[in-house]
């Protein structure tokens, strides 16, 4: 086991609820994860010393950032950790380059690890660098509000809700991009969320908070189905967000082939060229379970899988798949029961081209 | 009499209770909007008071503090050696007292509207307080910040009641506008008097219609955001 990137424990009252929340973050992304008015988006301003906790401590890798008890708090500027917006808040009085550099000139030459250049180049903005930032799309002011902060080359990245405002093709087009800076980029990243979807995509770890209080922390897909979830999640829009690279544009029956894990599915269609990667969102419900091909159907999208996991919560199943990638799938007991499945065993997953949405805003 | 050195005299005057006033202006209204200091509820109150007395009020209570027996008039006498009372620096000192509540009070309106999240984003970015306030705070609210300096201005070219009782109304040395027009009215000059209220009007008008456009490019501002 690592050593916690984040260890902490605040309390902060106000006259309507109290956030008391103790908890150790490991490297990689961390999802913190409620309902709104859970206190995820508070938890997240005490970590980044916007919000002064009235109890307890944060410590980030070893080091104290707050400490009721000794009054230590090191302010906002300090601790150097990037901070997206929901609604990006990109200064409006300078072009794209302008909030790109705010940051990085103002961190010490010794402690810059990634350059704006490289920044602008990993958040594909170079076309955009003199743009005013009133006439940037909502997905393309959120890439500038990521490389913002990338620029400053924090030792941790927390984004509050950063996909909230974004209609769904630029959804997928920041999850790309905060998948590239996972891949790319060692920083840890603490994610405010609350859709289970974005969290399954994103996060390898999870913070679930009700009321203030921590329900469960731990591995994604083991929290998904803890039963502290269940009036929380919004299962019944449980998508699978996953990633694929398109194989053809428009093949001879004019759909788009897209290789998502080991499997090749049909979509109706994209805009971007073969070899491209793109994000693809299959909603968990929109999946058929069949243990044998039926032998004529309009659905085109027929594919083999191994059941990983079956979790009953209640009246729904969710069925994890494993098709080279992970997709969730939810049948009702009855089904379940029809089918008697067990982990394990291969079954197929029937899937309509209508249902494969291709997320592909422009870039 | 001569128009000119009235104006030159009032224009100085006024300009100096500007420059006093907008530091003062500026910072309190970043502690009171921004930092929320403990007893901000106060202190707005406070430096508001001067537009809710009488400002012979504050003509009266300037030349209790700064008079010869007053406690700064005795440490300016023993410092400058001379009497601050009766001169224009101590009409400068009233106009500033009194025109500052309408500085303060619309520069307190832009900083609110400048965007909390805004401010904390720079924060994250590494910026401390005082660069956030010249970076980020005072550029996005700046006509609204001009258009306050400007009501200032014009109310402190309007300062009487305060003045006179501080400063007199001494031609040549504290006489402004308004005093030359209070003056020459109780003289029965009626023709200079108009004269004088023409330029008064004029000036006042001028000021004003700068305020406005001011304030409504800073509001068209912030609605296109």
């Amino acid at each position: 086991m690592t050593s916690p990137i984040v260890d902490f424990h605040v309390i902060k009252e106000y006259s309507n609820f109290t956030l008391d929340c103790q908890a150790s973050f490991e490297s990689g992304v961390t999802a913190i994860f409620g309902a709104s008015g859970s206190g995820k988006s508070t938890l997240l301003n005490c970590i980044a010393g916007m919000i002064h906790p009235d109890q307890g401590y944060i410590d980030f890798k070893g080091k104290r950032l707050f400490s009721s008890e000794s009054g230590e708090h090191l302010p906002p500027e300090k601790r150097r950790f990037g901070y997206v917006f929901q609604d990006s808040a990109l200064f409006p009085h300078m072009d794209v380059k302008g909030n790109l550099m705010y940051g990085f000139n103002l961190t010490p030459e010794p402690l810059r690890k990634i350059g704006p250049e490289k920044v602008a180049d990993l958040l594909q903005l170079s076309g955009l660098m003199n743009r005013r930032v009133d006439n940037l799309s909502g997905g393309e002011r959120q890439r500038v509000a990521l490389a913002r902060a990338l620029a400053t080359s924090p030792d941790l990245l927390l984004l509050d809700e950063p996909l909230a405002s974004l209609d769904g093709g630029f959804r997928g087009v920041i999850i790309e991009y905060l998948n590239r800076i996972r891949r790319e980029l060692d920083t840890p990243i603490i994610y405010v969320s609350h859709s289970v979807s974005e969290v399954m995509a994103l996060a390898d770890q999870m913070l679930v908070l009700k009321q203030g209080r921590p329900v469960t922390y731990g591995n994604v897909s083991n929290s998904l189905v803890h039963p502290g979830l269940a009036e929380i999640a919004d299962y019944a829009t449980l998508e699978n967000l996953l990633e694929a690279e398109v194989m053809v544009v428009q093949g001879s029956d004019g759909l788009a082939e897209l290789k998502i894990g080991d499997a090749t599915l049909f979509a109706p269609e994209t805009k971007r060229g073969p070899g491209e990667k793109v994000m693809v969102s299959i909603r968990a419900g929109d999946v058929i379970l069949a243990d044998e091909i039926p032998p004529r159907m309009s659905a085109r999208n027929i594919v083999k899988s191994t059941v990983r996991e079956i979790h009953v919560l209640g009246s729904r199943v969710l069925i994890y798949a494993d098709i080279g990638t992970q997709v969730i799938v939810e049948i009702t007991q009855a089904s379940l029961t029809d089918l008697g499945l067990k982990v394990g065993e291969d079954i197929y997953l029937i899937i309509k081209t209508n249902s494969v949405v291709v997320l592909d805003a422009p870039r | 009499m001569e128009i000119l050195p009235v104006i030159g005299l009032t224009l100085q005057i006024a300009l100096v209770a500007t420059i006093i006033d907008v530091p003062f202006a500026v910072g309190l209204s970043w502690l009171i909007i921004k930092k929320r200091v403990p007893g901000s509820f106060v202190l707005d109150i406070f430096m508001s008071l001067p537009l809710a007395v009488p400002p012979v009020v504050v003509g009266y209570l300037l030349l209790m503090l700064l008079g010869r027996n007053g406690p700064l008039g005795g440490i300016i006498q023993n410092v400058f050696g001379a009497d601050v009372t009766f001169t224009w620096v101590a009409a400068a000192i009233a106009a500033a007292i009194v025109s500052f509540p309408l500085m303060a009070r619309t520069i307190m309106v832009s900083m609110r509207g400048v965007d909390p999240v805004l401010e904390r984003s720079a924060r994250s970015l590494g910026a401390g307080p005082w660069r956030v306030l010249f970076t980020i705070t005072v550029p996005l609210a700046y006509r609204g910040i001009l258009a306050g300096i400007l009501l200032g201005f014009v109310r402190a070219m309007s300062e009487f009641g305060a003045t006179i009782v501080v400063a007199g109304n001494i031609p040549g040395r504290t006489q402004t506008l308004p005093l030359a027009i209070f003056s020459r009215v109780q003289l029965g000059d009626d023709d200079m008097a108009l004269r004088l209220v023409a330029v008064s009007v004029g000036l006042a008008a001028l000021t004003l219609a700068l305020h406005n456009w001011l304030l409504e490019r800073s509001q068209g501002n912030t609605e296109a955001r």
